[in-house]
């Protein structure tokens, strides 16, 4: 479920008129090829002077943590791999980070570990040379594995003051009975604190993903792909491929509502989460851009329910949603936050009853034409630079480990009728797929 | 200037009227990037903001941004200025602080004339609607009783430690103001607040991008309708006191860890000499989120927390921000330390260890070795913080405020004059390891009360065996003297924080 619209889609620089008459919403021309090994570069030339920006996408996430207790792991091994190597150990890889003058970070998600690197361009071999080192070569002792646990504890720690988090947790345990999206990335806290015990495995985990075929390398910015290549090949054509395939369970389907409550131990407004399953990712078929289009115009700024509840109202401060983007079935979500504990009820049975009304009732055909104005807009506003530009494609790289995936789906939007909106909706937006979570302060109930 | 950069020339002159003759300038400052970009980035920035707050009511350079950013204008209501906006994918966003409010729209450049057309009415007539008005001061008590007081403890720590430097001070109160004064507020209020501090004599209009080249006038044009006014003045403000002694503020909360921040004032803001010297020793102690000599030592060797930083600049938001927001200028700032929250058995070594590096850092400074890398690092690192066109026009925005140069510029120039020397003199003569202003956030206030006053000693608890030169370092730090006295440790019940 997309939260946050922000950060996910992605925008280009050339105007609206060449960038939509094009046909493809990504406007920039890019060079993808595979290594014999399995690794698959993405070269993305930009018109952004002197920054490179490097993504190393590995295609593992919490999505892959499918031994029970493991929860966390591939969080756990954005932070390990940081923990360098014989040639490179931390404080000669920051040292060369340091002297790139780099931004350097990483994240994890369901479907993915990324790990960024934004730099000058002249200092693209030595940062390749020394990212190939890390994933062919990284290597931890049990003490720097146990104190990297404590950082992970420390990260779940900072979080846990936001009842978000809780929330979110709790409504990915009730929704999800088998898959492993059961789990947020953090990952389970008791799984968080075993962690320290789980040295073996941690190197079983390493062995598994970070490897070739689940990796995908993307530089953008000022650069000449066949240098890019030349590079590539020299620094990571060596790294040995892989076998490890995970088979992650598949959820069964709901069959009644199921609904959860979380008691908040500290001042707060009450929150509201109201999830359907639905379906995996996918550009090739409308039903992804149709519970799109259904988080936007059923909950948007300019929604009725929107304008109803926090603008006129004003028993409502936030309110949000968004459909599943995962590689695996994942849930279409609405979320809100109310202002009196006395309103929560009414509330969920409002957005309960807009989120099922869009089975009953066709969108208007004018404001679905505004929607689609609306995400051309949105694209090309936030592709502002290399590092958007990398990241966008990022998330693409996770579902399809291409960058094509992106103008598959905006042309999948584009050929959105009201009647796919509606037959998405019949399909997955029903009573016995939904699962209900509200959170409270213990006083306010 | 960098590329595409043009400070007019008239601009930076009414910048050094401004302040050299302390006089009203007539005509606004404006700071252009003009581009071949299809975006347009609009930042309209008044300085005027929190410290320009009459005393009895705090939050209402805020709540009066808030209102034009978030509510209806003369002719339009608020849902219809939502209904405009949404096919063009844009709004106006507002942010405020101590001495500046900053309005930011983005479009492409086929909606520029719609949506300028949006933004101009929010600013220049704006629709003060009692209905607006309510959402709006409920949005800002949620704010800062829920999301800040209750949601955030890092945060709360970072926003209460400025709280307690500048007790007394016209930066002595959250931005977002205090929840009683928000309740007794009224539009009768923020009318009087814009009429008084959104000035010509205030305000800088700043655009970058693909826009063309008759706009500006045009912008210019309509801003010329704001009464000339004066200019907000912030250079004059006191320092605050020296306190002569460490003060610890426990902030009591029912939360699972222990945020620290702590810090002191310092004479020190960009465009001031020791500010490149400064930007490389806070760099080197603790880059935001890059790590550094504090993040070293408490999270990578002991495993202690998420990450820990020091600034020398107010830098909101950090925890969901990788590079700091500009237009967040200030005339005064403070040294600050961000320990990420830690285990409570850990709370008060962690609080030593953070303390005994400051002290070293006093008294050694940084390292001959690492003094290149690190200006080598922020050299370079100054062309990812100005990446983007909008961040480029914001930088330009604060260069114009501070009086310098371009600051991709300003930064080369200065770190390229600077040795090692330089930053271990800025050291001794700015920073200090004592009269720390201390604040926690935490549940078991009275065992770390009890710790922090105590002779005994606080050891980690870690659950790895670590190397001698850590263990032998740890029989130091958990005896790392803190200097308190029984009446400089307070505990504070969080709810209220932030209420009167």
């Amino acid at each position: 479920m997309r939260l946050l619209k922000t950060g996910i889609l992605a925008a280009g620089l050339l105007s609206a008129t060449v960038l939509f008459a094009a046909g493809k919403i990504f406007p920039y021309q890019y060079v993808q090829e595979d290594l014999p090994n399995g690794l698959r570069l993405i070269t993305i030339p930009t018109d952004y002077p002197n920054i490179v920006s490097l993504f190393i996408v590995v295609g593992a996430g919490s999505r892959n943590e499918v031994e029970p207790g493991k929860s966390g792991f591939a969080h756990l091994f954005e932070h390990l791999m940081f923990r360098g190597t014989a040639e490179f150990p931390p404080e000669k890889y920051q040292a060369e980070i340091q002297r790139a003058g780099a931004a350097s970070n990483a994240f994890t998600s369901d479907d993915l570990t990324a790990f960024h690197t934004t730099f000058s361009k002249e200092d693209l071999p030595r940062i390749l040379s020394m990212e190939a080192d890390r994933f062919a070569h990284l290597s931890f002792t049990e003490e720097a594995f146990k104190t990297e646990t404590r950082a992970v504890l420390g990260e779940y720690n900072k979080n846990s003051a936001n009842p978000n988090e809780q929330l979110f947790e709790t409504l990915r345990a009730t929704a999800f009975k088998v898959h492993t999206y059961r789990h947020t990335t953090m990952g389970f806290l008791k799984d968080i604190e075993a962690m320290p015990t789980e040295y073996n495995y941690s190197k079983q985990f390493f062995d598994r993903y970070y490897r070739p075929e689940y990796t995908t390398i993307i530089v953008a910015g000022d650069v000449d792909p066949k240098r890019v290549r030349a590079l590539i090949d020299e620094r990571w054509g060596a790294w040995k491929r892989g076998s490890f395939k995970a088979s992650v369970p598949a959820e069964p389907p709901q069959t009644t509502p199921r609904t959860a409550h979380v008691d908040w131990q500290t001042e707060t407004l009450p929150w509201i989460a109201v999830a359907y399953h639905g379906p995996a990712w996918s550009g090739a078929t409308e039903e992804t851009a149709a519970l799109d289009a259904i988080s936007r115009l059923g909950f948007d700024q300019t929604s009725p329910l929107y304008q109803k509840l926090v603008i006129d109202e004003q028993k409502v401060d936030l309110m949000y949603a968004g459909p599943p983007t995962n590689l695996d079935p994942e849930l279409f979500g609405v979320i809100a936050r109310v202002k009196k504990a006395s309103d929560l009820p009414a509330i969920q049975q409002q957005i309960i009853e807009t989120t099922e009304a869009f089975a009953t009732k066709p969108v208007d055909a004018k404001q679905l034409e505004q929607l689609k104005d609306h995400l051309r807009y949105e694209f090309a506003l936030q592709l502002d630079n290399s590092e958007s530009i990398a990241s966008t494609v990022a998330q693409y790289v996770a579902l399809r480990r291409t960058p094509e995936a992106i103008n598959r789906y905006y042309d999948a939007y584009a050929r959105l009728t009201p009647a796919d909106i509606q037959k998405a909706a019949r399909k997955y937006l029903l009573p016995n797929n939904r699962t209900t979570v509200t959170l409270s302060s213990k006083e306010a109930r | 200037m960098g590329r595409g950069t043009s400070l007019q020339r008239r601009s930076t002159l009414a910048l050094l009227f401004t302040f050299a003759a302390c006089t009203a300038s007539a005509a606004p400052r404006v700071v252009e990037l003009p581009g071949k970009s299809p975006l347009v980035t609009l930042r309209i920035v008044f300085t005027t903001g929190a410290a320009s707050d009459p005393a009895d009511k705090p939050g209402l350079a805020h709540l009066t941004g808030e209102m034009l950013g978030d509510g209806g204008t003369k002719s339009l209501t608020y849902k219809q200025i939502v209904d405009a906006m949404y096919p063009m994918a844009t709004s106006v966003r507002v942010y405020s602080d101590k001495e500046m409010t900053t309005f930011v729209g983005e479009t492409h450049r086929d909606n520029l004339d719609k949506f300028y057309g949006l933004m101009r009415q929010m600013i220049l007539e704006p629709g003060w609607r009692a209905d607006d008005f309510a959402r709006i001061r409920d949005d800002s008590l949620n704010a800062l009783r829920v999301s800040l007081r209750g949601n955030n403890d890092e945060e709360l720590g970072k926003e209460e430690l400025y709280n307690v430097i500048y007790r007394g001070h016209p930066y002595g109160h959250e931005d977002l103001g205090t929840a009683s004064a928000l309740q007794k507020m009224t539009i009768a209020d923020l009318q009087d607040f814009y009429k008084q501090h959104y000035t010509q004599a205030n305000l800088i209009i700043g655009i970058a991008g693909g826009y063309p080249p008759e706009f500006l006038a045009r912008v210019r044009r309509d801003f010329a309708a704001l009464p000339e006014g004066t200019v907000d003045r912030f250079d004059r403000l006191p320092a605050p006191p020296r306190i002569g002694h460490n003060r610890v503020t426990l902030v009591e909360k029912d939360t699972r860890s222990v945020a620290w921040s702590l810090g002191f004032p310092i004479d020190v803001k960009r465009g001031d000499p020791d500010y490149p010297a400064l930007l490389v020793m806070t760099s080197w102690f603790g880059q935001h989120r890059q790590g550094g000599r504090l993040f070293v030592r408490m999270r990578e060797a002991r495993g202690l927390n998420y990450g820990d930083y020091d600034y020398i600049e107010y830098f909101p938001r950090g925890m969901a921000r990788l590079e700091p927001q500009p237009n967040l200028a200030r005339q005064q700032q403070i040294f600050q330390i961000w320990i990420r929250p830690v285990e409570p058995p850990n709370a008060v070594f962690s609080l030593r260890l953070a303390m005994y590096e400051l002290d070293r850092l006093v008294k050694n400074g940084i390292p001959a070795e690492d003094f290149e890398k690190t200006r080598s690092f922020l050299s370079k690192y100054v062309n990812v913080l100005t990446k983007t066109k909008a961040s480029e026009l914001g930088y330009a925005i604060d260069s114009l405020y501070y009086g310098i140069p371009n600051y991709t510029e300003y930064i080369k120039t200065s770190l390229a004059k600077l040795t090692p020397a330089d930053v271990n003199a800025a050291i001794r003569k700015h920073i200090r390891a004592t009269d720390l202003e201390i604040v926690g956030v935490a549940k078991d206030t009275d065992a770390i009360r009890s710790a922090l006053l105590g002779e005994a000693p606080t050891p980690p608890a870690y659950n790895s065996a670590k190397p001698q030169e850590i263990m032998d370092e740890d029989k130091i730090v958990e005896r790392f003297p803190l200097h308190l006295r029984t009446e400089d440790v307070t505990v504070v019940p969080v709810e209220t924080v932030f209420e009167n």
